[in-house]
């Protein structure tokens, strides 16, 4: 870690010394968060005490006793534009619930082919759900946190290729993806810490995605289809999937959003097939009186099976922008767990409050 | 006479308003591309990045705490400060875009306007000089 961390500053020094047109920019995000569970069932069965899963990747789990640590984390963007469509861009994370410990999230070059087109290479997001490349900056979006339900995939991040389109049709802007990649998480903390309790090694190969996105004026639909290979092996065994080494997933989603001038409505609707149907869907309303933006939320996920992992959130909440650069914000979630073998963190009900920053 | 007093208080109001808040957006003279608000704001959000007679476009913020740019933000992109610094966090983060250029004032943005063919600002409609050519004022 630290020596990654040399090797972007190393690079930025010369960046800044050596070339005269290599212009560097810092930006970042903050967001200090904290909760409790009010109430909550827990998973006797699994020995599992009242939780509230608030973010599933990173393991994000409030317990009965308040805690600032599951959700706040700490986000520094470095990007070096080297001129001539050129630019690298460096992402460093410290997330309270991995201790602080600041990791390289993001590292890619980009390369601006013309006004339409661009290509970058290297270590990214994940663009699965329509808030997944931003998920960290919380800023950005209304609540607390994009609805638990529907962010529930072990995999956030791929290393490979992408290929970023913008322009317009008419009156509509377009935005695209086409990417292709694959991540290897060599001990996957959903997996291991919370659902399987044993070193859980993951592997998403082939993924090959494409995203387009219209907009115009108070409308925008966002399409997603992706494909990937997965492979799995716990405690160094590989895991059989219907007797093979790997299963394909295909992931479709759409998104979209209607954003009146004070009134607005959020909508996901995504469908996983994974040798069988996981469904997720998300609604939002909220209404902007000047600076305090309430809000309430539905969401669900649905697996298509007898005893399936079920489970859905209503959340109501509000954010407050108190100051131009920062967001105060406080969530009530309640949460039902439908399964008994595939309980997730059980029923609860759980408040959360937190301020983010940009900079 | 309560009511009417009410009235011309608010009309008095609401032209004083108008009168002070108007910016005025402002190219290079030799740029005679079409303007609308549409068009505008598509090139302030980036999501346009050339003018309709297709030459490249360079749009040019004013600062945060300037006048100008809070009531450009209000009457030309329909925006407040938070939500349109909320759309560009999300680009910045995901690698899609950034924001304008930041400069100062009124007469910075006359000055860059006035050399550059490709730049487009705005100004408080008093600030305007003959150096630059007004395509719009909102």
């Amino acid at each position: 870690m630290m020596k990654k961390l040399y090797w972007l500053l190393t690079v930025n020094c010369i960046l800044f010394t050596g070339a005269s047109y290599g212009e560097i920019n810092f930006s970042g995000f903050t967001s200090i968060n904290a909760g409790k569970v009010l109430s909550g069932s827990g998973v006797p069965q699994y020995d599992i005490p009242p939780t509230f899963l608030a973010d599933y990747p990173i393991v994000s789990a409030y317990s009965e006793d308040i805690s600032f640590k599951p959700e706040s984390l700490f986000g520094l963007q470095i990007n070096a534009d080297l001129a001539e469509g050129l630019s690298m861009t460096g992402q460093i994370v410290a997330r309270g619930a991995n201790d602080f410990d600041a990791t390289i999230e993001w590292a890619y070059i980009s390369y601006e082919i013309n006004e339409h087109w661009t290509i970058q290479a290297g270590k990214k997001r994940l663009p699965l759900f329509y808030y997944s490349d931003f998920y960290d900056v919380g800023y950005a979006y209304v609540w607390m946190r994009p609805p638990a339900d529907n962010y529930t995939w072990q995999i956030f991040n791929y290393n490979g290729v992408n290929a970023l389109y913008s322009g317009e049709i008419g009156d509509w802007s377009v935005m695209g993806n086409l990417y292709y990649g694959e991540e290897d998480d060599k001990e996957n903390k959903l997996l291991s810490e919370f659902f399987f309790k044993e070193p859980t090694r993951e592997i998403w190969r082939d993924m090959l995605g494409g995203v387009l996105q219209l907009n115009k004026d108070w409308f925008e639909v966002r399409l997603t289809h992706m494909t990937y290979k997965n492979e799995r092996y716990r405690k160094g065994e590989q895991v059989l999937f219907d007797g093979e080494t790997s299963r394909t997933g295909k992931f479709y989603g759409v998104a979209v959003n209607l954003d009146f001038d004070n009134l607005f409505i959020l909508t996901e609707l995504n469908r996983l097939d994974l040798n069988g149907n996981l469904d997720t869907s998300m609604i939002t309303l909220g209404y902007r009186f000047d600076t305090i933006t309430p809000y309430v939320t539905y969401s669900q996920f649905e697996e298509d099976a007898e005893d399936g992992e079920q489970h859905d959130t209503t959340s109501v909440g509000v954010r407050w922008d108190f100051h131009s650069s920062a967001a105060f914000k406080v969530q009530f979630d309640k949460v039902n767990d439908e399964s008994f073998d595939l309980a997730v963190a059980g029923d609860s009900e759980s408040i959360t409050f937190g301020i983010d920053l940009v900079f | 006479m309560i009511l009417f007093k009410k009235v011309f208080l608010s009309l008095l109001l609401l032209s004083c308003y108008s009168v002070n808040a108007e910016v005025v957006i402002i190219v290079h003279p030799s740029n005679s591309s079409s303007f609308d608000q549409s068009e505008i704001s598509k090139l302030f959000l980036g999501k346009a990045k050339s003018f309709s007679d297709g030459n490249q476009a360079v749009p040019l913020n004013q600062d945060e705490s300037s006048a100008a740019r809070k009531e450009f933000d209000s009457n030309v992109l329909s925006k407040s400060g938070s939500q349109l610094k909320a759309y560009w966090s999300k680009l910045i983060f995901t690698g899609k875009g950034s924001p304008p250029k930041e400069v100062g004032n009124d007469a910075d943005v006359i000055d860059l306007v006035s050399k550059n063919p490709s730049m487009i600002g705005y100004v408080g409609a008093a600030s305007l000089t003959d150096s630059v050519k007004s395509v719009g004022k909102f």
